[in-house]
């Protein structure tokens, strides 16, 4: 790569070339403060904190817009430079409420910080009295413009980030406000909540409801994760203070996402309404009453162990690490012989022989064919790039039913009788990108089989450890008519099992094992309480075959254990040795989902 | 050598400046060496001396005439005014009546309270006409020295004091004294 000469601040760095001034030199460790410009963010040089003296220039420079140039001379902080920052700091203070002591952000707020690192002791411009309206009006978020210092930040989120394209400026100078849609309330607007202004918000003027006032980031613990809402696992930040979880963000470093979260990821697993489970039952004169660990396990194993290998039916959701599935297809398959055991999603079907393409070919795409798969609904983070590159000019194709979420965006969608014309379309095109999920046929796969090699396919697996629970062998055909000893492994899974009970035989000695209550586990003759994903390690395999770490960050609520455990404690009461440490069954997992992708 | 004497007063505020000032806890015996608290709204002397001090201290916004008048007696009799709190400096909680303008948060105050049954909006000509804007100290006054804080840290004070009686000035506080909540 090219490289320019500049000074900063005296000192000799050598920049790669078309870089900013900013960006030069926070790479060479020099700080220069910032308020609008966020790294994940298109630089847009709105705030003017940035401002630096670059020699021969007849005014101060954006650090964040301004762009290196060879023998460029540049100084960050000289008596003018703070002055200026100063006077532009005394202006973002001069509109609006900028009072700390009961703004939810004191503490995080990048004003705040800005204001101690200049000293601003009082305002030497008249107090501001134009109040703006507070929209309060989202379920999970909150616009408070009073607080907005415009800097464009989640603008810029919900455009280049998430391609919603919600949030806007509307009106100018003192009347400027950021607005959903056409102004309306932001409640009511094409808002899908993924939340990323709020995280990339530098003051207190959007943020979500759930986690406010639960103190400042310093109080609190960060643990980095993986999302376990669906087959992508979007690396996250977990924040939380004493025994809860305050707040979820994308983490920016994180390849599958880079920073994006959507609803499901971000909010729902922490508005969960549902009962958690956190004592072992055992059905008992006909109720489901209270047991200890040791009387549920060894109900279990005593039916379990009397049972005939085709009399045991495992039934598992793929919202589970790799180990847990490892370790229930060990137990059950290979140890029990059992081999009624099924998954509760399809599974997108290995078509293709080449390498699977992965989520950062979307972006490259200039012709994006979705087939059978809607990632609006299951995969969301994935639609957002899709979406984003749709905004870049790539032609967008749907083929699938009119309720596809990423219909509305498409240029063209057709049903699957058409699939002919939607490959000719994608053999015109450069980059041309195949998204696919469960609802691939296998005359759909044949057709896309004649795009020539430049095609990149991507799957998008239905579930969420949904590639790891099909490697392990846990596949769609289980038959719970044939079950006399039924195993659920449903974790957090949303399942009523309805059809499921239909079809099982009245005798059928059914075990759930499951973080919430529902009406399964009210069938259900041995209910074992299991640990929610915050309170589990272990790691996911993504759509894209990528080995992510789930870390925990919670201790179990009351007796609930982490699904790993119960499974290795159930082996121990049957007999059976099952690998011991995390460690060392992660390894093992790995080593077979290495072994089963080649 | 003669004490350094301080009057201290407080205008639209809660007290929590004064209070936090007292939790400088013993160290005000040490102060006590060097100073002389000649008033406050705390001790029986509520107006600071005829013949001034050296350091004059004051709590809270200006919301009303009668925080102007105090203000300006404060500022003739003392050589140093500081201005503590956010409401001092910034206008702070008070100033939120600014979103809502002085009549609307007078009849909402006096008159729409969900309790009040034929309510008044007091006018007795003893009491201070409320301005229109509530604003910081310095914005009727010269302030020599601001202290930011909701409250400003006890150790603020205690050091900011510390530096005056040592004859520094400017006093810069800080970083971990700077704070505005």
């Amino acid at each position: 790569m090219e490289k320019v000469n500049i000074t900063i601040n005296g000192r000799k760095i050598s920049a790669p070339a078309g870089s900013t001034v900013l960006r030069a030199a926070q790479d060479a460790g020099i700080d220069i403060p910032t308020l609008c410009n966020h790294p994940a963010l298109a630089p847009i040089g709105v705030c003017r904190v940035c401002l630096v003296e670059v020699k021969g220039m007849p005014a101060f420079q954006p650090a964040c817009t301004s762009l290196v140039a060879e023998g460029m001379e540049v100084q960050t902080e000289t008596p003018p430079l703070v002055e200026a920052r100063k006077f532009v700091l005394d202006m973002l203070f001069s509109e609006r409420n900028h009072f700390c002591m009961y703004c939810e952000m004191s503490g995080d707020c990048e004003l705040q910080n800005l204001g101690y690192r200049y000293r601003l002791d009082h305002w030497v411009y008249p107090t501001y009295t134009k109040p703006f309206p507070m929209d309060a009006t989202h379920q999970q978020l909150l616009l408070e413009h009073n607080r907005c210092v415009l800097c464009r930040r989640c603008i810029r989120s919900c455009s280049d980030l998430t391609a919603n394209h919600t949030l806007d400026l509307r009106k100018r100078g003192i009347e400027a406000m950021v607005q959903a849609d056409t102004n309306v309330p932001f409640g009511d607007s094409s808002c899908i909540s993924c939340g990323g202004c709020a995280q990339v918000c530098p003051t207190g003027a959007i943020f979500d409801k759930r986690g406010a006032f639960m103190g400042p980031d310093k109080k609190m613990a960060h643990v980095q994760s993986t999302c376990s809402q669906c087959s992508l696992g979007c690396g996250t930040k977990v924040f939380t203070r004493g025994d809860i979880v305050v707040r979820v963000e994308g983490d920016w470093d994180a390849a599958v996402n880079g920073g994006r979260l959507c609803k499901k990821g971000r909010f729902d697993p922490l508005n969960e309404e549902r009962k958690r489970l956190t004592r072992p039952l055992l059905r008992r004169r006909g109720g489901l009453e209270p047991a200890s660990w040791e009387e549920a396990l060894q109900a279990v194993a005593e039916h379990m162990g009397a049972a005939r290998a085709q009399d045991i039916g495992v039934l598992t959701s793929s919202r589970f690490t790799n180990e847990a599935l490892y370790q229930l297809g060990k137990l059950f398959r290979q140890e029990m012989k059992a081999t009624n055991v099924g998954l509760l999603n399809g599974v997108a079907p290995k078509a293709f022989d080449k390498p699977q393409g992965s989520l950062a070919d979307i972006p490259k795409g200039d012709l994006i064919l979705v087939v059978g798969v809607d990632p609006v609904k299951d995969q969301p983070v994935a639609s957002f790039l899709v979406k984003g590159a749709v905004d870049k000019g790539a032609r967008l194709i749907v083929v699938d039913g009119k309720d596809n979420g990423l219909a509305p965006f498409a240029h063209q969608r057709l049903e699957m009788a058409d699939i002919d014309k939607a490959v000719d379309m994608a053999q015109r095109a450069t980059h041309p990108v195949v998204l696919y999920g469960a609802g691939l046929s296998e005359k759909t796969a044949n057709a896309l089989k004649k795009l020539p090699p430049k095609a990149a396919f991507v799957a998008l697996e239905p579930g969420v450890n949904t590639r790891a629970a099909a490697a392990f062998g846990f596949q769609n055909g289980f038959k719970p008519q044939a079950a006399k000893v039924l195993y659920l492994m449903l974790g957090e899974q949303r399942w009523d099992g309805e059809d499921l009970l239909k079809q099982a035989g009245k005798d059928a000695f059914i075990v759930v094992q499951a973080g919430y209550e529902s009406p399964l586990t009210l069938q259900a003759d041995v209910v074992l309480p299991a640990a929610i994903w915050s309170e589990q390690a272990g790691s996911l395999t993504n759509t894209e075959g990528r080995l992510l770490k789930i870390n925990r960050v919670l201790e179990p609520k009351g007796e609930a254990k982490p699904d790993l455990e119960i499974i290795s404690l159930l082996a121990n009461k049957l007999g059976k040795k099952l690998a011991a440490s995390l460690d060392e069954i992660s390894a093992r997992a790995a080593q077979e989902l290495k072994g089963k992708e080649n | 050598m003669a004490k350094v004497k301080i009057a201290t007063d407080w205008l639209a505020g809660c007290a929590g400046c004064h209070m936090s000032f007292l939790d400088i806890d013993e160290r005000i015996v040490q102060l006590l060496d060097k100073v002389e608290f000649t008033s406050s709204p705390v001790t029986d002397l509520k107006h600071p001396p005829k013949e001034g001090v050296t350091v004059g201290i004051l709590e809270g916004a200006i919301c009303n005439t009668h925080n102007v008048e105090v203000a300006k007696q404060m500022r003739e009799r003392c050589q140093i005014l500081i201005a503590v709190g956010d409401c001092a400096t910034f206008g702070g909680v008070p100033a939120m009546r600014n979103l809502v303008g002085t009549k609307e948060a007078l009849k909402r105050a006096y008159l729409d309270t969900e309790t009040t049954v034929g309510g008044l909006i007091p006018d007795s000509p003893e009491l201070g006409k409320p301005l229109d804007t509530v604003v910081g100290v310095d914005k009727v006054v010269k302030v020599d020295l601001f202290i930011p804080g909701c409250p400003p840290r006890a150790d603020a004070f205690f050091y900011a004091l510390s530096e005056l009686l040592a004859g520094r000035t400017p006093v810069i506080l800080p970083p971990e004294h700077f704070v505005y909540d």
